[in-house]
């Protein structure tokens, strides 16, 4: 017999989906201030997001110990990993707004200190200022959910928007469906923002290209908000910048941020010029500027590289474990013990996770959490933010959108009614084919395609033709998906918008025509500085449309 | 492969099936033992053994592609 969705309507003032960093400070926000808020959770928001099970790195600026002018820790900042996609305007409102949200985690009982201070530490250079806090991010999701029900928000888990309804001109609610059971969930709303994280399995994973999910932030967070913030218009930028990042080799879930020691050849010989001993509060930071460095020494004959903590005391050693296990890599280093590996006499090898490019730009939100449709707003890592971007414009997007909905009546969904039609005929197209294509299949072929045509190398002849297979590769996906049940539905939705967010990878590292970062372009090798401007991408018509548009303030 | 659930131990609470993010205990069936639905779909984020109220009723075994690489003392 044939599958039919059941259809649940939700009324509400502010909708939030995706409950991770971002989307809990959101709702907690919002909800004090007395609108109804409803957060659409693809999972469990106690565990979700890439904040999962613990964080340990919040990017701040503390005037009592910076000093009183921001504008160096501005200046800082742009020099480290995640500078250079922002205006100047954006990361002052960052940076000034970050002391009361630590202030606020640390009162809601997430520790922000250590030991009774400000412990900072990592992500800088030796001599220079630090720009990061440790603090113990462990029961971080569980605490932000109790805080956010406390507030009066209601949490629906296991619930995936996967698209936005609008009138053309505003947002009006969105469409998801339950990952468990049949059911189509219908979202009215006077505000919705978009915090559903990163965008894993684009590329293959990591260092792993056959082991899909081993990625480095949630491998649950797969663009869903920019795939659904481009269908209904709203503006993306950035999207051609990939993010590469570097950590043990083979296990993904880590990353080198919290790591102690010191990057050095198989001879012992550091690869770096900043540390040469073990230093726990700046790690090794040559990754942070030299990402290309484990490539380099493979190629030229003189890897492996490895992380070596030789030299850190047992105090020393149990504080990187402390930290470690706050960032919640407790897998990592119960693998590392049941291994019998010391860091200290067994040097692990790092390596660039280089399969794993994935966009660092995402849906333009200004330093309001607005985006450029009226009614939608967006935070955290829908451009990538890291922890503290999440929680300062969570907070934030959660306060204006709270506001416009008390000014805002709630509108009729009359027009949007033949295109939810649509859509629930087409997933119920794809729960009810017997054969075809799983999700996986189509994922897979994805990531082939992101890896070898717009990866780390990319040309306009590349690009054309990678192009062109995408575009195939989603018509064929659209017309042959299986889902047996709801979970591998939402996997089959998840891959979809992959496919959205693959599209304008292409389109937009096509105009990118020079060498920026990792957007290597052998046939334009230079780094241009008339370039150094976003480029903005957005649906007109259904195609889409490219502007270039200044970082200046 | 991950995570691996001892059947003798577990208590059916099914704490682990509501934590998951990647949802690999899909189908889990009130009050009984847990079962891993879709183990390759795990990130190890360790969250149903934090979890879980029994000691050693859940377990991450990590897969063989993920073992972390080393270079062996002396070399």
């Amino acid at each position: 017999m044939a599958i039919t969705l059941k259809e649940r309507l939700i009324e509400t003032d502010v909708l939030i989906i995706g409950g991770g960093i971002a989307g809990l400070m959101s709702a907690i926000k919002a909800a004090g201030l007395g609108v109804k808020v409803v957060v659409a959770e693809k999972a469990n928001t106690n565990f979700s997001g890439a904040g999962a099970t613990g964080n340990d790195h919040f990017m701040c600026y503390i005037p009592e110990e910076h000093g009183p002018d921001v504008e160096p820790i501005i200046d800082e900042f742009q020099l480290g990993q995640q500078g250079g996609l922002r205006k100047r305007n954006f990361i002052r409102t960052w940076l000034l707004r970050s002391e009361e949200i630590i202030k606020l985690w640390d009162d809601w009982g997430i520790p922000m200190k250590h030991n009774g201070k400000y412990e900072f530490s990592g992500h800088a250079f030796p001599g220079q200022p630090i720009h990061h806090i440790h603090y113990a991010g462990k029961d971080q999701k569980s605490i932000l959910t109790q805080q956010a029900l406390k507030q009066g928000a209601e949490i629906l888990n296991r619930v995936m928007c996967f698209d936005l309804i609008t009138d053309q001109e505003r947002v009006m609610g969105a469409i998801g469906i339950n990952t468990r059971v049949d059911e189509m969930v219908i979202f009215k709303a006077k505000s919705v923002i978009l915090s559903t994280g990163s965008v894993m399995r684009l590329y293959p994973a990591s260092t792993t290209p056959s082991w899909m999910f081993n990625t480095r932030l949630s491998p649950t967070c797969v663009g869903d908000g920019r795939a659904m913030a481009y269908r209904a218009g709203a503006e993306l930028v950035s999207m051609e910048i990939p993010i590469l990042r570097c950590g043990p080799v083979y296990f993904a879930r880590a990353g080198k941020g919290t790591w102690a020691g010191v990057l050095r050849d198989p001879d012992g010989k550091p690869v770096g010029p900043f540390v040469t001993e073990p230093d726990n509060k700046y790690g090794d930071p040559v990754v942070d500027v030299y990402q290309d460095v484990f490539m380099a020494y493979k190629d030229s004959g003189r890897g492996p590289v490895y992380m070596d903590c030789k030299g850190l005391s047992n105090d020393e050693m149990a504080y990187m474990v402390h930290w470690l296990r706050n960032e919640g890599n407790v897998a990592l280093l119960d693998h590392l013990e049941a291994e019998g590996i010391d860091p200290r006499d067994k040097p692990v090898e790092f390596r660039s996770y280089h399969y794993e490019l994935f966009p660092r730009g995402g849906v333009y939100y200004d330093e309001t959490g607005k985006t450029s449709l009226e009614g939608l707003y967006a935070a955290g890592d829908e451009i990538f933010g890291g922890i503290s971007g999440a929680a300062v414009f969570g907070w934030i997007a959660g306060e204006h959108a709270g506001h416009r909905a008390k000014e805002t009546r709630i509108a009729s969904m009359d027009v949007a009614k033949v295109n939810i039609e649509k859509i629930k005929a087409k997933i119920e197209a794809i729960r009810n084919r017997r054969v075809g294509a799983t999700w996986k299949e189509a994922n897979i072929c994805l990531q082939q395609i992101m890896f070898d045509f717009t990866g780390e190398i990319r040309s306009e002849t590349l690009l054309d033709a990678g192009l062109a297979a995408l575009r195939r590769l989603k018509v064929k996906a659209l017309d042959s998906l299986i889902a047996h049940n709801p979970h591998d539905l939402c996997r089959s939705l998840e891959v979809l918008n992959l496919l959205d967010v693959g599209e304008l990878v292409f389109i937009t590292a096509r105009e990118r025509k020079e060498t920026r970062g990792k957007h290597k372009r052998p046939d334009y090798p230079f780094t241009n500085p008339q370039m150094a401007k976003m480029i903005v991408v957005k649906r007109v018509n259904g195609e889409p449309v490219l502007e270039w548009r200044s970082l200046k303030d | 492969m991950p995570p691996v659930i001892n059947e003798e131990s577990c208590i059916g609470c099914g704490k682990c099936a509501d934590a998951c993010q990647c949802d690999v205990y899909f189908g889990y069936v009130d009050g009984e033992t847990a079962k891993v639905t879709y183990p390759e779909e795990c990130w190890h984020c360790n969250a149903c053994v934090f979890v879980c109220p029994v000691e050693g009723a859940v377990t991450l075994r990590i897969p063989l592609p993920m073992m972390v690489l080393y270079q062996e003392k002396g070399n």
